[in-house]
């Protein structure tokens, strides 16, 4: 028996070694720094204490970044999850060519976000104005990432067009999960579609729709990739999200310790948020 | 058949993985000659050396250069890096202590603030330096705020208002020598139906371009390092009038200025869709890629009535610098002697359109005769973002000025930014 | 109950709207890397005349496609198949002691580095990496195998503790060892759980472009994506040698996809009922 945990502990201390080498103490490094002022190029650096997380609660360019995230975040991943729910019910249902459309929707998952984004950046700027002049509309005829007002929806879109494909699979897995003769039962008791959605498929699909919202959350708090390939922040600060802010600022501007005391706190957000929604959801999960 | 093809793909995966695992112990074996670049090495043996350089438009240019020079110096190979985004990319090297032996770089902020940490080799002694014109030296003088050469300069670039000849002789229009005629002239374009300029507000940095001239004609070159020591403000009457300026362009601009980025500038000015266009030479070879017979002019940018303020906006587009960690400082010298060569500038200005920093060696392109002008009387002047720390990002701060139009905000913005960014230090 | 119920048109064809959406965009791409700027002038919409395979010529030419293509296959490769041979071994020793403090504990600490944004790392890991000389290809790959905890131990370990320990039980008396046991009983079993997390790390070694872009320094080591990026200046207006780069640097996968297509869905489906 010793000898069996002994195998045990070599099975995981290498990988526990190279995990804290690779990313505990460069996470580390990263808090250490956002007590100073390093610059992140010059030789030397001074403590100033908490003076960075002082300034980061006064600084507009930080709130900006932050309610542009969230407000992002909150948008797509409603939308993701009430889309391809119904995608996922759509294609659960008694469709001619279902395997084809099933690998219509999930196509977009195998595809690199940057050149997606570069993509939808040309679809934006020439074929939807183009479209626009056709249809003889106005407010198509402008490319919108370049509106202050409405750039963030076109960072919404291209986020939910590519986002909807992982979830509408999972969808589609929990749905095929529940029993045929659930919905029997339901069919005899005369309940109609919508009731039988609300008191059969939707309490089946708590577990799917917990981890989905989770995932979908947690990847547009850290919307990087669309933004750098649509707008780079742009117009002005509009679509600048925090992983953006921190990059930019970080490294270009050369307030890397600074940055790195937000990334601690863009840290704590994420955490915190996780862990409510979690614990919400699984409560709901319960309840239902 | 299905499976047939998936094995097939499998083994040509497989085999691909071979032979690339072949190809990257290669790279491994070869990589300590490659990066050391100064192990100690016994005489005779290759000396490796790295220029680094930020300028995409200018790689193919400065490989044929890199090119004959290895061609010429058997025991020296120089290769030439050129990542994107290359100023983030030298800072991290620098971070981690990875500098390139030797660097090309535009006068920036950047530059001042890793000259200033030490970075570079100390190049006053040097003759490298005396055949340069002394105005581009003590420009980088006043960036780095210290008599201390730790750059010399190579090309430098030109900004004001690039036009559509043909254009203005069918509109018979004549060039605009202040900011009254500017505009009349901009009238009399929009009169005839036609777009006056092309603005590409999309891309944060060419809006830099107008901001430049105004800023550097209106306030004058000092009036950052005087925001510096506390001595003015961005929220004063002269600041003011930058900004109503900059505002009056956009009337002049296309329908949707806003979602144009660079890329459409170039491709819609070179196609005639409008008069004029608010961008550096460096925007004029991508202009001509896209429409080879364009007929093109410059001028300076008339930024105020008084026609003796308004001068060229001119800056070191490359300096060539030493990194103090080279092992091989005299073959980093001999490099920078070589680019520094009149005809090898001659060749590199050629087709860069760009402006020689070395004495004796003229831009004599068609197209941007109309700086010359300005460069023989010395009717130039530094751009002014060079003095504006990177942090403060002004280029963003005017991209949504532009959209809000909102002056009051926008003089009390650069205000609070530049004060923020100082308070970091 | 056995009634046959007839095929539902109406959600047939709005499902077939909705393709049309996930379908235009990529639509555009193919057609765009297929023109000239002249038939770009006529119409951006329209089906190309001719095919001008020149672009992708150029575009193979222009950003040296074969060498990041073959960057992408070595790293993706190497880093899916050593993904899936140690993170399913520590997951394996993880979900067997979950009763234990210290293995619990590990349990937690990979998870929860899966909040910790990137940000926050990346300047101290192109530290650490340039130090150890590890700014290259292998040394990416070695990242990825050690990020990829994070996420795959998650996986692995609720699909492993669905399996009954009786198995190994019964292997041990018989004098197997522990590594023994899992090589010959437990890893076997892991197969579709292995196609889950081999399939989600090929997607994302694959595509991923930010590690890349920070840990390789040296141009012949580009991968694809960071190829798009590295060109997007130097495409600057012709969009169709940006849109027939843009569609070489998807079509692998995309072909692999189509191959594949069913194994990949139920691999994805299966991991996510069973865990």
């Amino acid at each position: 028996m010793a000898k069996r945990k002994a195998a045990f502990y070599s099975m995981t201390i290498p990988a526990l070694l190279l995990f804290f080498a690779f990313h505990t103490f460069p996470t580390l490094q990263g808090i250490f720094y956002s007590f100073t002022n390093w610059d992140g190029y010059s030789d030397g650096y001074d403590f100033v204490g908490f003076k960075n997380f002082a300034a980061l609660f006064q600084d507009e360019n930080v709130l900006n970044a932050y309610l542009f995230t969230f407000k992002y975040a909150i948008v797509v991943t409603i939308l993701i999850n009430v889309i391809s729910l119904l995608i996922a019910l759509g294609l659960n249902a008694r469709i001619k060519f279902r395997n084809f459309f099933r690998g219509v929707y999930f196509l977009p998952n195998v595809l690199g976000v940057l050149i997606v984004g570069y993509i939808f950046n040309y679809i934006f700027a020439n074929a939807i104005p183009k479209l626009g002049e056709m249809l003889g509309s106005e407010t198509l005829a402008i490319n919108i990432l370049g509106s202050e007002q409405w750039a963030w929806i076109g960072i919404v879109i291209v986020a939910v067009w590519q986002g909807i494909a992982f979830n509408t699979i999972l969808y589609l897995a929990g749905l095929q999960t529940i029993p045929r003769d659930l919905y029997e039962a339901s069919d005899i008791d005369g309940a109609g579609k919508w009731q039988t959605f609300w008191s059969i498929t939707f309490p089946m699909l708590a577990a799917f729709f917990t981890i989905n919202m989770v995932l979908a959350m947690k990847n547009s708090l850290m919307v990087f990739d669309q933004i750098v390939a649509l707008t780079g922040g742009g117009p002005g600060r509009a679509t600048q999200s925090i992983a953006m802010l921190i990059y930019q600022g970080g490294f270009q501007g050369g307030e890397f310790a600074y940055q790195s005391a937000n990334a601690v706190i863009y840290f704590i957000v994420i955490v915190v948020i996780s862990v409510f929604q979690l614990k919400f959801l699984q409560k709901r999960e319960m309840d239902a | 058949m299905k499976k047939t093809i998936s094995f097939m793909l499998v083994s040509l995966l497989f085999v691909m993985a071979l032979a690339g695992c072949g190809g990257g112990t290669k790279d491994t074996n070869s990589e300590p000659a490659a990066s050391g670049g100064g192990d100690s090495k016994p005489a005779g043996e290759k000396v490796k050396l790295e220029f680094f350089q930020n300028k995409p438009e200018a790689k193919a240019s400065f490989d044929e250069l890199v090119k004959k020079f290895n061609e010429a110096n058997p025991n020296i190979t120089i290769t030439q890096v050129n990542p994107p985004d290359a100023e983030t990319v030298l800072k991290t090297r620098v971070a981690k202590k990875d500098v390139p032996d030797i660097i090309g770089l535009g006068a920036t902020d950047t530059y001042a603030q890793l000259a200033k940490s030490g970075l570079f080799e100390d190049l006053s002694g040097n003759s490298l330096k005396d055949n340069i014109q002394p105005a581009y030296l003590n420009m980088l003088n006043k960036l780095t705020g210290s008599e201390t050469v730790y750059g010399i300069p190579f090309t430098a670039n030109a900004s004001g208002v690039i036009y559509n000849k043909k254009m203005f002789d069918e509109l018979g229009l004549t060039i605009p020598k202040t900011w009254d005629e500017l505009l009349a002239t901009a009238q009399k374009v929009k009169d005839a139906g036609k777009t006056a300029f092309y603005l590409t507000v999309k891309d944060s940095w060419t809006t830099m371009v107008p901001f430049n001239s105004l800023s550097t004609d209106i306030l004058g070159i000092d009036f950052y390092a005087e925001r510096a020591g506390g001595k003015v403000k961005f929220d004063s009457p002269e600041f003011r009038e930058v900004a109503e300026k900059q505002l009056k362009l956009l009337d002049y601009g296309e329908k949707d200025l806003y979602g144009k980025g660079y890329n459409d500038g170039n491709t819609a000015f070179a196609k005639g869709e409008s008069a004029m266009y608010l961008q550096g030479v460096w925007a004029i070879p991508e202009i001509l890629k896209a429409n080879p017979d364009a007929e093109l002019g410059v001028f300076p940018f008339p930024a105020t009535n008084d026609e003796a303020r308004n001068k060229v906006i001119s800056g070191v587009d490359t300096l060539l610098a030493i990194s103090k960690n080279t092992k091989h400082p005299e073959e980093a010298k001999k490099f920078i002697e070589f680019l520094l060569q009149p005809e090898n500038v001659q060749a590199f200005i050629d087709e860069q359109k760009a402006f020689s920093a070395v004495k004796g060696v003229n831009q004599s392109d068609a197209i941007v005769q109309g700086f010359n002008g300005a460069f023989e009387s010395g009717a130039i002047e530094d751009f002014s973002d060079h003095y504006i720390p990177g942090a403060v990002k002004a280029d963003t701060i005017i991209q949504g000025f532009l959209q809000k139009k909102d002056i009051d905000a926008y003089v009390k913005q650069f205000d609070k930014e530049w004060d923020k960014v100082a308070a970091r230090k | 109950m056995t009634k046959k119920r007839s095929t539902n048109w109406f959600i047939t064809i709005l499902i077939t709207l909705g393709s049309l959406l996930i379908l235009f965009p990529l639509y555009m791409t193919v057609s765009i890397a297929l023109k000239n700027p002249e038939e770009m002038a006529e119409s951006i919409f329209s089906l190309p005349t001719g095919l001008h395979f020149d672009n992708f010529t150029r575009a193979i030419e222009a950003t040296d496609f074969f060498s990041a293509f073959k960057n992408s296959v070595v790293i993706t490769v190497i880093a899916v198949c050593f993904i899936l041979l140690t993170n399913s071994l520590v997951s394996y020793a993880v979900a067997r002691n979950m009763n234990h403090k210290f293995f619990k504990g590990l349990y937690f600490y990979f998870i929860s580095a899966m909040f910790i944004p990137f940000q926050i790392i990346m300047l101290p890991v192109v530290k650490l990496t340039t130090d150890l000389h590890m700014n290259n290809i292998p040394g990416l790959i070695i990242l990825y195998i050690v990020y990829g905890l994070a996420f795959n131990i998650f996986v692995y370990v609720g699909y492993i503790r669905s399996i009954p320990i009786e198995l190994e039980e019964a292997a041990t008396v018989d004098g197997a060892s522990t590594y023994g046991t899992f090589w010959r009983i437990i890893f076997p079993l892991l197969a579709p759980i292995n196609a889950t997390v081999a399939i989600l790390s090929c997607l994302s070694t694959w595509n991923d472009f930010m590690l890349p872009l920070i840990i390789l320094s040296k141009p012949e080591s580009y991968t694809l994506p960071l190829v798009q990026y590295v060109f997007q200046g130097q495409f600057s207006t012709d969009y169709n040698l940006a849109f027939a780069s843009y569609l070489l640097a998807l079509a692998p996968m995309v072909i692999v996809y189509l191959v594949a297509q069913k194994w990949i869905i139920n691999g994805i489906t299966q991991g996510a009922v069973k865990s």
